[in-house]
């Protein structure tokens, strides 16, 4: 499938702002089984400074400077790509999940990489509560495939979304406590139960096409960005699962970037001077089929 | 009997009831009794030493520490004063030579495990150092761990913790990588006991350091990127709250660099900038003192004000060398011990000439095997010191083990080796460590011939410290081996004079003025309830109680008028009272610090004066004591014009001279507008402006010219219009005028010099006999007159403020919106879920 893609997010403040920093993941992913056209990141107003890095992961990080005043800054990203479902090798789907613990046997291939993902991270902490909750899941020699689809499947029955349960700040401990959060909370859940056993999962974040409901018109703008796990289940391979919707990745999801959490990724994070005292945050995203 | 021979008694006694501890290896005493052989040279005039010597030798060293304003805080206590003991560590030229080896080559062994790290990261994908070993640890900073932000050289200065186990053989206790502190301790340690134990200073022949910090002046120089014609380095300090903002200070002001924080540095095109007033000046070379997660708060902590928003930025362009490489904490990681001879053999393909304490990782299953066994006899820690791990008992400890066991590690316990330490007159072994440097200059590492030793009690706590004394092997040698120090490259000199020094300056005037006034208000007071006290009929009590209103006035009230003793003792020793003499120089105290590196180190001595005093005020209760400690607090807040006497005219001075001018008025004005706006009759005004006359230090003057015919007209005409007594507000005004003209945001008609002018309008245009017509009960043209002379000092500091040390918002961080992604939610079409 390939999508226009196009991810507005606008801060307005009460106040000049003398002074803006930002570090952008907006520019997608290449992928084997997704490529990137054509792609623009346009900050308003201009920015004395941008730069264009790859991150210790392989995302894309833009860094951007705005040193003129300003009450609204604009960081609009538009991307044309083209997502095909990835493919996965059935044979390392059916091995047993307690192959691919990087930390158990660090010497299997691709478990040095690996490590960083199998590892708690600032918003994913290990507790008792999700490793117990897992292991319903993750049963003794259990294909990892399997075992984590299952997972997956019982998150999406057992939790419910709702946008109100949570802040961008909640903990797991909350989210499982709550049993309700957005998909950023999921993945962070999902990552919890799979670290808590040992296994490698890393926070994708990105974009899902949606369809409109039969009989109706797309809306423009009112997509969302998105967030989902990729568990390693050896050597280069990592499958994509989204306890959101209780699916495998398939493509109508364009991949932006990943990390340990939400944190490594964040599709715009920055820092103001300004004696301003409130600011509005709006964004606004669309996946348009092409 | 002589210290040593009776320390060398007692530790070659056997002792009764400890045969369970292996015995500590002595620093001085060989188990024969003899001296060991560093301590020969010195033997004659070592062994001379009497216990009254040593003690006589600990007092000069506190008072020396205390001239010098030497403190240190434990982490998460308040700065302390820096001890000392007088007794150094001395280690000979044969017993030097292999450990200097060994610490240059376990430096060039950190740099080369930092740089893979942080680059090709082959060293984890080899299994050569387990990736969790160095991923769970909170000094991998990823966000300089990519390709464009490679650094040749991250390691440039590293210290290391080295203790003696029971066989004298050294063992490294711990790396110290992040922002290695310690160097300014060193130095000022050698500075004291060189002067308080000359005979045995000259006796020893040992390594001077001073070219130490030449060399490392010049490494960090020449660490500049892209070989700028005109290189600035400065240093980042967290604060004058940090732990060592002692030694940050020292280290800033020995090399010549400026002192900053996070909020004196901006980002600019990806470069670093110095603020200073009016333009922008490119740094360089940042010597950090902040750890690495402060550093930004773009990309590193979002909640620390210590750091610099876009430094990381900065390093990756390649802009800005920061000293060390912000990604060098990661060393700080007792799970690479164990892994280091492999390494050193893997990546300098040389044996590890320097052993570390034995330790296990517990993410390797033998290790975690032999350190739950053994849990009585290991020290266990955690890679990063993250996590409390005190007082959970045995089971507890094994628990948090269990639950992430690649985050521990367990270490054999020295028995340290112990050195005798003055304590409680008498001088007894202590434990010890010791802390080296090493620094990257030209194209080696090279320790420093010395260090800082650390004295520990009982419980493993710091409780002193050492000078660490190497032995030349020829007294011929030069001094740290460094007779090539290269010459120092001129690099232009540096004012750094941001708007949080000018304001810390400001504030240092207006802090010492402000104390003086309140001491001088103290002694004027404290001399009235004496003489009120021998002559209880007089008028003395209504005259005191008026001047007591002034003390009100600037510090409200703590204590009854009964109680005038304890009253006083409160202004000038709690320092938590706003207003009191004991605030103000805390305030002074505390501006000084900030600004430490731009002023002469005699300013301690103003402390070290006013310090004794408070001393001398708590140990004894009698009443005379307050004027007798008033009086030298005041000597000292004196002895501070002397010091500024010397500073260079730049704009920090005209900042204190501002500050001084400025807050002399308003204390000028409150006095007055407390004692001489109400008329209470001949003779208590008369006392009453006696008593101002003194507080104001005019007393000589208005004698001279008035022959003691004390009247209201008079004493006002010399305290607010005469131009020539520097303690009049004319005076003030105009040198006030003068310092505020010599800044450079000054344009003459900016926003202070526009009210600075009304004010000295409005006073040149007041007569005195109008400020001292009579209406009613008192005189309401000099009570509206100094009212609003002080609502005008208020607004006119408050536009310095807003001129001179205005230095923009404090950064805070935003991030995206919590992400409200698709759902297909409960109610929609189920999912197909592919099978796997």
């Amino acid at each position: 499938m390939r999508y226009l893609v196009s991810h507005t997010t606008t801060y307005t403040y009460d106040d000049d702002v003398t002074d803006s920093l930002g570090i952008a993941h907006l520019v997608p992913r290449a992928l084997p089984w997704q490529q990137v056209g054509e792609h623009r990141l346009v900050v308003a107003p201009e920015p004395g400074d941008v730069s264009k890095d790859v991150d210790y992961y392989g995302n894309t990080a833009t860094y951007f400077q705005v040193t003129r005043p300003h009450r609204i800054l604009d960081v609009t990203a538009t991307s044309e790509v083209e997502v095909s479902t990835p493919a996965y090798d059935d044979a390392a789907l059916a091995t047993p999940w307690e192959a691919h613990r990087p930390l158990a046997r660090p010497g299997a291939d691709g478990a040095a990489a690996a490590t960083d993902f199998a590892l708690p991270s600032a918003l994913v902490e290990q507790a008792p509560e999700t490793r117990e909750y897992a292991a319903q899941s993750l049963l003794p020699g259990r294909p990892v495939g399997e075992a984590v689809t299952d997972l997956v499947h019982r998150i999406h029955l057992d939790f419910d979304y709702d946008r109100t349960a949570t802040t961008v700040t909640s903990t797991v401990a909350e989210i499982f406590e709550e049993r309700a959060g957005v998909c950023q909370d999921f993945a962070h859940l999902t990552l919890a139960c799979l670290r808590g056993h040992g296994l490698a999962a890393r926070y994708v974040s990105g974009y899902l096409a949606t369809a409109p409901a039969p009989g109706q018109q797309r809306l423009v703008g009112a997509d969302a960005s998105h967030a989902w796990v990729a568990v390693w289940v050896g050597g280069q391979a990592w499958l994509a699962v989204d306890p959101t919707n209780d699916q495998w990745a398939d493509d109508r999801y364009v991949t932006v970037a990943w990390g340990r959490d939400y944190e490594d990724v964040p599709p715009v994070k920055g820092v103001i001077f300004t004696e301003a005292t409130t600011s509005t945050l709006q964004v606004a995203v669309d996946v348009a089929p092409m | 009997m002589t210290v040593l021979r009776e320390y060398a008694a007692t530790v070659t006694q056997p002792t009764l009831g400890d045969e369970g501890e292996p015995t500590r290896y002595d620093e001085v005493v060989r188990p024969d009794g003899s001296l060991r052989p560093a301590w020969k040279g010195m033997a004659e005039v070592a062994v001379g030493l009497t216990p009254h010597d040593l003690r006589r030798v600990d007092g000069e060293i506190r008072r020396f520490l205390t001239d010098d304003g030497v403190t240190y805080g434990r982490p998460g206590e308040a700065a302390g004063p820096w001890r000392l003991d007088p007794v150094p560590l001395v280690i000979d030229a044969a017993e030097w030579t292999p450990l200097e080896v060994g610490l240059a080559q376990r430096a060039e062994l950190l740099n080369a495990i930092l740089s893979d790290l942080y680059g090709a990261q082959s060293l984890l994908a080899s299994g050569s150092i387990p990736a969790a070993a160095v991923l769970s640890h909170r000094g991998f900073v990823r966000s300089v761990a990519r390709a464009s932000a490679r650094d040749p050289r991250p390691l440039v200065l590293s210290a290391t913790d080295l203790g003696r186990n029971a066989a004298g053989e050294w063992r490294v206790l711990a790396d110290r990588t992040q922002a290695p502190s310690g160097l300014g301790y060193a130095m000022e340690n050698r500075r004291v006991v060189s002067r308080v134990v000359p005979e045995l200073y000259r006796e020893a022949g040992l390594h001077r350091m001073e070219p130490y910090f030449s060399a490392l002046r010049s490494a960090l120089i020449q660490s500049a990127p892209g070989d700028p014609a005109d290189p600035r380095v400065v240093v980042l300090s967290p604060g004058t709250s940090s732990e060592t903002a002692y030694d940050q200070a020292f280290v800033a002001s020995a090399l010549g660099f400026p002192l900053v924080q996070g909020s004196d540095l901006l980002v600019r095109d990806g470069a670093v900038f110095l603020k200073v007033p009016g333009r922008l000046e490119r740094v360089h070379v940042v010597l950090r003192r902040v750890d690495a997660a402060w550093s930004d708060p773009l990309e590193l902590r979002g909640d620390s004000q210590l750091g610099v928003a876009g430094l990381v930025e900065a390093v990756r362009r390649g802009t800005v060398r920061v000293v060390n490489g912000l990604g060098a904490g990661v060393l700080e990681n007792p799970a690479l011990l164990p892994f280091l001879p492999a390494l050193c053999e893997e990546l300098l393909g040389e044996p590890l000439r320097l052993a570390s304490v034995a330790t296990w990782w517990c993410g390797d299953p033998a290790g975690l095997d032999h350190v739950l066994g053994h849990l009585d006899a290991v020290d266990v820690r955690s890679l990063d010191g993250s996590g409390a791990l005190a007082g959970l008992g045995r089971d507890g400890l094994r628990d948090v083990v269990l639950a992430a066991p690649y985050r521990f590690v367990g270490q054999e316990r020295l028995a340290l080796s112990q050195a005798p330490t003055l304590g409680r007159g008498s001088v007894r072994p202590q434990a010890l460590t010791l802390r080296t440097f090493t620094l990257r200059y030209g194209s080696a590492y090279r320790p420093l011939v010395g260090g800082l030793a650390t004295v520990l009690d009982e419980a493993g706590r710091t409780s002193s410290s050492k000078d660490v004394w190497v032995l030349k092997r020829d007294p011929a040698l030069p001094d740290q081996g460094l007779a090539d120090v290269l010459p120092l490259t001129r690099v232009r000199s540096v004012s750094a004079l941001v708007p949080r020094v000018l304001e810390d300056m400001f504030w240092v005037g207006r802090y010492a003025e402000r104390a003086e006034a309140l001491l001088r208000l103290v002694l004027a007071a404290h001399a009235l309830a004496d003489d009120f006290r021998s002559r209880p009929n007089s008028s003395g009590g209504t005259s005191l109680a008026i001047v007591m209103t002034a003390v009100q006035r600037l510090a409200g009230v703590r204590f009854e008028e009964t109680e005038l003793d304890r009253e006083f003792r409160s202004l000038l020793l709690d320092p938590h009272r706003a207003g009191s003499a004991a605030h103000a120089l805390a305030g002074l105290r505390d501006s000084g610090m900030g600004v430490r590196d731009q002023l002469s180190p005699d300013t301690w001595r103003v402390f070290g004066v006013i310090d004794r005093a408070r001393e001398a005020l708590g140990e004894s209760g009698h009443s005379h004591q307050v004027a007798e400690s008033a009086g030298r607090m005041l000597t000292g807040i004196l002895s501070l014009q002397g010091v500024t006497a010397s500073m260079i005219r730049d704009p920090g001075w005209h900042m204190i001279g501002a500050g001084r001018a400025l807050e002399r008025a308003t204390q000028l004005c409150h006095l007055l507008r407390a004692t001489t706006t109400v008329r209470h009759g001949i003779d208590v005004d008369r006392e009453v402006l006696n008593a101002v006359l003194a507080a104001s230090e005019s007393a000589v003057t208005h004698r001279r010219r008035y022959r003691g015919y004390v009247r209201p007209a008079g004493v006002l005409d010399l305290l607010l219009m005469d131009p020539d007594n520097p303690r009049s507000l004319a005076f003030c005004l105009a040198e006030a005028a003068t310092h505020l003209g010599a800044m450079p945001a000054s344009t003459g008609s900016a926003r202070p010099e526009r009210l600075l002018d009304g004010l000295r309008g409005q006073l040149d245009g007041t007569e005195v006999r109008e400020l001292v017509a009579i209406g009613g009960v008192g005189r309401p043209n000099l009570e509206t007159f100094l009212d609003a002379v002080l609502g005008q000092l208020a607004r006119l500091t408050d536009a310095v403020a807003e001129l001179h040390f205005a230095s923009g918002p404090t950064p805070r961080t935003f991030g995206s919106a919590l992400l409200a992604g698709p759902s297909a939610g409960p109610a929609a079409a189920p999912v197909q879920v592919p099978a796997p």
